[in-house]
């Protein structure tokens, strides 16, 4: 209940942030995406193919992040996503405003942040 | 058990991808390149489940509970994958998105079109960027010298005019300063008229002594042309005294040059001729009446003077009066004048019309370049449309090519209309592309175009690549890409989809195909002999114009121009002292054979002239007097010429100013007075000279000499000795053993040496100088050459083309009849005749068309007739035989068909 409740409210409001502060550094790929989400939220939040790749697509459209399908030797080719210029102000100023809510939030209901 | 990596297994998940994506009905590229990605997502998934200890089922079940427990994937990628940009410019499916949208999808295919055929679009292009760069260089040139308009206050309503005389040879006729002012008080179509002269000057006091061109000018010029001055002001009244030379305003280009752009420059003297005269003003950049005239002075009119007919005019109609309402307000004016002052005309009569031509002013300064200007932008637009059409039937057998393509289109879906649209922008970006090189094309070719000496093209500083010009290198470049395009993509909108299917791949072209590529190869042919008539008839021309004999000979000879200013010399004793020094001088330079001196040398401008009767061949009253050339000239003037003595001498030394005065004629004056007699010994007179002095004994008999250019019709002309008539500005001849350019340095020192504040100018050899006076000719006729060798070379390639189309079309109709007995012979016949008839309906209907054309060509004519059938018949061979040429490759082509093969293919 809890685990369906955080997870809807989550990905609607943040879903972007965690995905462009996740290519921030290195470029990855949409399974290794899902891997990192649901193991740093300890379980907390999950993507899957139908929420996680509309999701990147989207972002790609607005030209936040940038995919490139990559060939390895003996692997099948896979597509890796790094974020662009335009994405990395974009982060920037989602980073700002989460926390300018968190810390709102916070002041309001006396819940202190970790 | 499957093994949870073996590849079977992502096949298994493409597939249950691929399911979930049907309903969005994706581009096979882009569906396959999201198959690829999300499958191999569960496949990952699918392997972590199974490597944590799940069974293949089990780890199935979850893999796809995932996948489907979001909601339905399609309706999650709907709005997001179909403008992902990585899908192909897939022709033929429905037109999805802006109208921008299909036409970059139709850009970037026709893009790919043209690098899949390399070796036609480079065909295309280059034809293009030559033709639409031959045009635009050409317009450029009509855009500068006869478009652009002058830089004066409504220059249309201004114009130059002058008296004409053909009974006496004498195109212009310049006004005496009586008639001049009787005209500016009584005219009125004119706001106000100003008179001018063109002296020259030497201008000391600055350096060395230069020789600057000079315009005495009435008190009204400056305000006729509307155009104040830059700094200091024009002249005012009371300044028109005569010969003052007190004040004066300079050029732009002289106060530069001279000067520095001295701003402190008003209030400077400088002499002019050796006598001071003040810098009052200095007028814009812009501002060049006369020509390139430097220094400006006030000019006196007297309205008693009727003995120097000399004044040039400009005037500025009143708005709304045209250059025929003007003419006839002016010669009205001129008549009721010279019937009321029958004292100084005394030939006038009621019935009786001055003949006078007002000229825009534009057209005047375009002078004789307007012609050949015309003639060559409407050459390189026959040109353009020959090359058009080629570029059609280039693209029509293409499309033939390409019926099949269009057809699958079309089954595709692909509306006629789009496959069009599509076939018209591949066209627009092969004139586009062609264009832009043109363009470049156009810059080089202005560059070298300036180089050409000064005076050539007048005006040549405003022609330059201007807005006007890019508006009409692209309205040609659309106008193109209509005209090759059209009949493509009209035909390609029409696609008969089970014909182009079954048999598209074969080639043939189609019956309305063919009927268009024919009419564009009559069409072709019209045009190239319109276009090889014309330049025959000029090169023709030029020929001529070679071969004559101009009088002298041109090799090794040096010519260069002296003034004695007056009034430091202001006798006709000082000024023969000072010339004698000089010539003396001269001769003694190593490398000089013959030195001699003229008023007046070959090649160079102005043309003095006497009414001149002969001694018992008076003309009766009322009839006209025939205007002869006068020139005086010093005794090894002929020799320096290289102009040889028919009969009698030339003049000695002994022929002095207190000696019999003598004179020598050419043979056309001899001729025109004693046609069947001896002119040697008979007597000569200036018209109106009753003085017992006036009668010169012909003492010698010289050819002709053309004096004003090679083409002209050479008029009547005395040499009279200059020790008997003498001028204070003359030219010096020198004729050389060697470079006689190299001599320029010995004869400035001789000269300085005798009078170091005269200089030397105008030098040139009189080899440059009959080569620039042909030069406009030349670059008209190289230019049109040019022109017609491009257009008979694409109509050849036009006409093999269609041929060889239609004989590819043809082969298996070939291959029957050789199997059914037909004889290679009869084969070749069959494929001439065809291209025969079109060459020759072409050539019949561009025989039409030249005859029509030719009479625009007749002022450039020269001793060729407008109709010169020798012209034309070549044209016409030379045109059929390109023909027959360019039809017998194609024509052996069929007779080799081996009927075993192509009847199986």
């Amino acid at each position: 209940m809890v685990q369906a409740m955080l997870d809807r409210e989550l990905k609607k409001g943040s879903a972007e942030l965690l995905i462009l502060s996740l290519v921030e550094h290195e470029p990855r790929h949409g399974y290794e995406l899902s891997k990192l989400i649901d193991s740093r939220s300890n379980g907390a939040i999950r993507f899957h193919v139908a929420s996680l790749y509309p999701l990147l697509y989207r972002l790609e459209k607005r030209g936040w992040i940038e995919g490139r399908w990559v060939e390895k030797a003996g692997q099948r080719r896979r597509r890796y996503y790094r974020l662009t210029g335009e994405g990395r102000r974009v982060l920037a100023a989602q980073r700002r405003n989460w926390r300018q809510f968190v810390e709102a939030i916070a002041r309001i209901t006396g819940v202190q942040h970790a | 058990m499957r093994d949870a990596t073996s590849d079977a297994g992502s096949q298994d998940w493409r597939a249950e991808i691929a399911e979930r994506l049907t309903s969005l009905r994706l581009a096979p590229a882009e569906e396959a390149d999201l198959a690829d990605e999300l499958s191999q997502h569960l496949e990952d998934r699918f392997r972590e489940l199974r490597i944590r200890g799940m069974s293949d089922m089990e780890a199935r079940r979850v893999v796809l509970e995932e996948l489907d427990g979001e909601g339905s994937l399609a309706s999650k990628l709907r709005d997001v994958v179909r403008r992902r940009g990585t899908a192909p410019a897939a022709l033929g499916t429905v037109a999805r998105g802006s109208l921008l949208g299909q036409l970059r999808q139709d850009a970037r295919y026709a893009m790919r079109t043209m690098q899949r055929s390399p070796g036609f679009t480079a065909v295309v292009v280059l034809t293009l960027a030559l033709g639409i760069g031959a045009a635009t260089t050409i317009f450029s040139v009509v855009n500068g010298v006869l478009l652009t308009p002058l830089p004066y206050r409504d220059p249309q309503q201004l114009v130059v005019f002058y008296g004409t005389s053909p009974e006496k040879q004498l195109p212009e006729v310049s006004f005496p300063a009586g008639l001049f002012v009787a005209v500016r008080e009584k005219s009125r179509a004119f706001t106000n008229m100003a008179a001018f002269e063109q002296p020259g000057f030497t201008m000391t006091g600055t350096g060395d002594p230069v020789r600057v061109d000079a315009a005495t000018v009435s008190l009204d010029f400056f305000r006729v042309f509307g155009m104040a001055p830059l700094m200091g002001r024009t002249f005012v009244a009371g300044e028109d005294r005569p010969d003052n030379t007190s004040v004066s305003v300079i050029s732009y280009g002289l106060w530069q040059r001279t000067f520095g752009g001295d701003p402190k420059i008003l209030g400077r003297v400088i002499k002019l001729n050796g006598n001071p005269s003040t810098i009052v003003g200095v007028m814009p950049r812009e501002f060049a009446m006369p020509n390139r005239t430097d220094v400006w002075l006030p000019m006196s009119l007297d309205p008693a003077v009727f003995n120097c007919w000399c004044l040039d005019m400009v005037g500025r109609m009143k708005p709304g009066i045209t250059p025929d309402q003007a003419t006839r307000d002016l010669i009205a004016t001129v008549d009721a004048f010279a019937l009321s002052r029958r004292d100084v005309f005394p030939e006038s009569k009621p019935d009786d019309h001055a003949k006078i031509i007002v000229m825009p002013l534009v057209k005047r300064i375009a002078g004789d370049i307007r012609t050949p200007l015309l003639v060559l932008i409407v050459a390189v637009g026959v040109v353009l449309l020959i090359a058009c059409a080629n570029i059609a039937n280039l693209l029509l057998a293409r499309a033939s090519v390409r019926n099949r393509e269009m057809a699958v289109r079309c089954c595709l879906g692909a509306s006629p209309r789009r496959i069009a649209t599509q076939l018209l922008t591949e066209s627009a970006m092969l004139a586009g592309t062609g264009a832009a090189l043109g363009l470049a094309f156009a810059a080089v070719a202005l560059r070298l175009l300036r180089r050409l000496p000064e005076g050539q093209i007048p005006r040549i500083d405003h022609v330059r690549v201007d807005p006007i010009v890019i508006l009409f290198a692209v309205g040609v470049t659309v106008a193109c890409a209509l005209l090759f395009g059209l009949a493509p993509a009209l035909r390609a909108a029409r696609v008969d989809l089970q014909t182009n299917l079954k048999d598209g791949a074969r080639g043939s072209s189609s019956g309305g195909a063919r009927r268009v590529s024919n009419a564009f190869v009559v069409v072709q042919f019209a045009l190239s002999l319109v276009l090889l008539a014309g330049s025959g008839l000029l090169l023709k021309s030029f020929q001529r114009l070679l071969s004559l004999d101009p009088g002298f000979r041109a090799d090794n000879v040096l010519v260069a121009r002296l003034q004695t200013p007056y009034p430091r010399y202001d006798s006709a004793q000082m000024v023969r002292s000072f010339y004698d020094r000089v010539l003396e001088r001269v001769a003694a330079i190593p490398g000089v054979r013959a030195v001699g001196l003229t008023q007046r040398a070959p090649f160079t401008r102005g043309n003095p002239q006497e009414n001149v009767i002969a001694e018992g061949k008076e003309p009766k009253p009322g009839e006209p007097v025939v205007v002869s050339n006068v020139r005086n000239i010093t005794p090894g003037f002929f020799d320096a010429m290289g102009t040889p003595i028919l009969k009698g001498r030339s003049f000695r030394a002994s022929d002095g100013p207190e000696a019999p005065r003598v004179a020598i004629v050419d043979e056309r004056f001899a001729r025109h007075y004693w046609p069947n007699g001896e002119a040697l010994g008979k007597r000569i007179g200036p018209q109106g000279d009753t003085s017992a002095a006036r009668w010169r004994t012909i003492v010698g008999i010289v050819p002709n000499v053309r004096h004003a250019s090679l083409g002209e019709d050479p008029s009547l002309q005395i040499y009279e000795p200059f020790a008997q008539q003498t001028t204070w500005t003359n030219y010096v001849i020198v004729r050389s053993t060697r470079e006689p350019r190299s001599l320029v340095s010995a004869i400035r020192a001789q000269v300085a040496a005798v009078d170091p504040e005269i200089p030397l100018y105008e030098v040139r050899t009189m080899e440059e100088a009959v080569s620039r006076s042909l030069l406009t000719r030349r670059l008209t006729n190289g230019l049109l050459t040019a022109f017609a060798t491009a257009a008979f070379l694409l109509a050849a390639l036009g006409i093999y083309g269609v041929i060889s189309i239609g004989v590819a079309g043809r082969m298996r109709e070939f291959g029957v009849r050789i199997a059914l007995g037909a004889k290679p012979g009869n084969v070749l016949q069959l494929v001439l005749q065809e291209g025969v008839w079109l060459a020759g309906a072409g050539i019949a209907v561009g025989l039409l068309g030249a005859i029509w054309v030719v009479r625009f060509l007749r002022s450039l004519l020269f001793g060729v007739s407008a109709f010169d059938v020798p012209t034309f018949v070549a044209a016409t061979v030379v045109l059929a035989l390109v023909a027959i040429v360019a039809c017998l490759i194609p024509a052996r082509r069929a007779t080799r068909v081996a009927p075993a093969v192509v009847l199986r293919e």
